[in-house]
């Protein structure tokens, strides 16, 4: 199983990103055999939509569960789309540190509000 | 820790947006300022910024038109929906949308969409805290995308410095700048004048934040111009569960504050105290 | 002939200046192209105006033609069209309706149906004018498509048309503008006011479209705008004295040249005076 860590840099040490669509990479994480990769994120230069093109990469790169802050609702529906769990990487500061909470079971599932009004 | 990041708008331009956000500034500490009226920035002319940092802004894509290559078949011009291809074959930059159907279908690959810098972000330093403020050329469409990159500027000094409040002066109107200015923000301040036009163009902004749930607090500025209008507006936010924070009588010593390129608030320190200005920078900071 | 009225920074009075030479130029028409915050018909007190929807493209899909094979996805600069796992999601209020979709498909699987963004209304004022102003849905992210529409009413007839253009330099206001025989600038001689003029000016002069000054609330500010506009070589056409009975009048959604005789040949006056102006360009 694949999961992805919204990060600004590469490795375990590197800081979370606060951001999801416009997030400075990904690293993907196979919780089978524990290879990590960090991928650029191409979406966050993008004029708009930047939370739906990262979720198009992520699903490029088969990640189950995505691991996130605040998603915008464009990320959500797309999220869904693809099949792809999300999960609140609450105020963690690295990489490393929500792997681990992940791990540990401390991280909550962002389920969709009830009657979300997409703009 | 969250965040406060409170959003100033108005709906209507010239209520008092930028002169009421630069007077919150020198009440709110750890603060972070961010102005996101990209088409027609102000804030910076009483914070006596100095820029840091410039970041040039890249927009939409925009079409190019290799002379060269063109054999003049317009296929571009028909397929454009935006007008930006007139019948010579000759292409406007300001109405070209970067969607790249001419590109497309261009049968000698005579067109190319490339990355145009459209506008400036700037990181400043103040005597409030750090600054972001932006610039767009006039007569661009992503200003929506540009107000998120000041935001998102904004968040990451703020996270990274740790500051715990953002002011953001917003821009007029309910379209992509406002939007874009809304999502994912702590608390917005809408701010209106007495006047016929204010409570209408209060009724339609308020639709718009309605669907962000945010908390919403009501200035009412020059609110002695009518107090038959500051009344209507008063009635029609209690009747909505929208705090009126705020009520600002109308007075030249403002005016001369700005033009002496002064906060407000800081120039006129007892006209404000006096309004209870201090009670609702309260209102703003608890939680 | 057709006048924009336009300032850059909101509050400057556009929308009180427009409906005053409205109402004191015989035969004139007026459009408010403040799609996101409309005024001009409150001034003008327009009765029972008619309305018509204006609208969009959006992409849906043929389910049964789609192969998603992602062509669609990977053309859209603007991410409102994603092929998923099994569906294909569109994000309807992000599409720029550019067409460029349905050439991409292989299938023949995307079509186009039409949702209203907005509408537009159309009617006589209190002063026996034509009136048309322009609503964008609390929601949407442009108004440019209805200001289009709007300017092709504009185009209809022979009459002086006065348009009433949004704040700001946005595209919306590029809209407004473009192709208008004259600009009027209205501005206030505060440092937010300069400021603002600054980028309309640098938009108008791109747009070579010529422009002149009404200064309003003369008096409550300083000369910074009259230094600039002397340097900068620009018409100031006239000044409209800050006056707190002009104030009162526009809260209560009054013209105030019907009240203050000092003001009744002013707007005419300017008038005249663009008219002259343009045969000779």
């Amino acid at each position: 199983m694949k999961i992805s860590i919204c990060s600004k840099n590469k490795g375990l040490d590197s800081l979370v990103d606060e951001r999801f669509g416009r997030s400075e990479n990904f690293t993907i994480i196979d919780l089978d055999t524990m290879a990590i990769e960090t991928v650029e994120n191409i979406a966050k230069n993008q004029a708009s939509g930047a939370g739906g093109e990262a979720v198009k990469l992520l699903a490029k790169y088969n990640v189950d569960i995505a691991i996130v802050p605040h998603l915008g609702p464009k990320a959500e529906t797309a999220m869904e789309a693809f099949e792809i769990k999300t999960v609140s990487q609450e105020d963690y500061k690295s990489v490393g540190e929500v792997l681990d909470a992940y791990k540990a079971g401390k991280l909550k599932e962002i389920t969709k509000k009830k009657g979300l009004t997409r703009l | 820790m969250k965040i406060n990041e409170i959003v100033v708008i108005s709906g209507k331009g010239g209520t008092g947006k930028t002169t009421l956000a630069a007077s919150l500034i020198p009440y709110l500490k750890d603060l972070i300022i961010a102005d996101c009226d990209v088409d027609a920035p102000d804030l910076n002319i009483l914070l006596d910024p100095k820029i840091r940092s410039t970041y040039g802004f890249v927009g939409l894509k925009k079409a190019i038109i290799d002379p060269k290559k063109c054999i003049k078949c317009g296929l571009c011009e028909k397929h454009c929906k935006f007008f930006a291809i007139s019948k010579d074959i000759v292409l406007s930059q300001s109405k070209c949308e970067g969607c790249g159907v001419c590109e497309f279908v261009c049968p000698v690959n005579a067109i190319s969409m490339v990355d145009a810098i459209v506008g400036d972000l700037y990181e400043s330093t103040t005597n409030y805290g750090d600054f972001v403020h932006a610039r767009l050329v006039p007569g661009e469409e992503t200003s929506g995308k540009l107000v998120a990159e000041v935001r998102k500027k904004a968040k990451a000094l703020a996270i990274l410095n740790n500051k715990k409040n953002i002011i953001v002066d917003g821009s007029p109107g309910i379209a992509c700048n406002v939007i874009s200015s809304l999502t994912g923000a702590s608390q917005v301040i809408i701010v209106t004048e007495a006047t016929f036009s204010g409570l209408h163009d209060l009724k339609r902004i308020h639709e718009l934040t309605k669907k962000f749930n945010l908390k919403t607090q009501v200035v009412i500025n020059k609110f002695d111009l009518s107090p038959n209008h500051s009344e209507m507006i008063e009635k029609y936010c209690s009747e909505n569960n929208i705090i009126v924070g705020l009520k600002i009588p109308f007075t030249k010593k403002i005016v001369r504050s700005i033009v002496k390129k002064t906060i407000p608030s800081i120039g006129e320190k007892e006209f404000f105290k006096e309004i209870g200005f201090l009670k609702f920078i309260d209102s703003l900071t608890q939680s | 002939m057709r006048i924009a009225v336009l300032s850059g920074k909101g509050g400057t009075g556009k929308t009180t200046i427009t409906s005053n030479f409205a109402v004191n130029i015989k035969n004139s028409i007026s459009i408010d192209s403040d799609v996101e915050e409309p005024n001009l018909h409150i001034f003008m007190d327009m009765k029972d105006p008619t309305s018509e929807p204006v609208y969009t493209l959006y992409p849906t899909i043929n389910k049964d033609l789609c192969t998603l094979c992602g062509k669609c996805g990977d053309f859209c600069n603007y991410n409102a069209i994603i092929p998923a796992k099994n569906q294909v999601v569109i994000f309807n209020e992000s599409c720029h309706d550019c067409g460029g979709c349905k050439l991409v498909c292989p299938t023949g699987a995307i079509t186009y149906e039409k949702r209203e963004v907005g509408k537009i209304f159309k009617g006589t004022t209190k002063y026996n004018t034509e009136l048309y102003y322009g609503l964008l849905n609390i929601g949407e992210m442009s108004g440019v498509k209805i200001i289009n529409q709007l300017k092709k009413y504009s185009e209809l007839n022979e009459e002086t048309v006065f348009i009433d253009s949004p704040p700001g330099t946005s595209c919306a206001t590029v809209a407004a503008v473009e192709d208008v025989d004259y600009a009027i600038i209205v501005s206030e001689p505060t440092p937010f006011g300069v400021s603002d003029m600054k980028m309309v000016v640098e938009m108008l002069r791109e747009m070579e479209i010529p422009f002149g000054l009404i200064i309003n609330k003369a008096g409550l500010g300083d000369d910074e705008i009259y230094d600039y506009c002397k340097d900068e070589d620009i018409e100031i056409l006239g000044e409209v004295l800050f006056d707190k009975k002009i104030a009162e009048l526009y809260a209560g959604g009054k013209i105030f040249s019907d009240s203050l005789p000092q003001y009744k040949n002013f707007f005419s006056d300017i008038y005249k005076n663009i008219r002259k102006k343009r045969r000779s360009l």
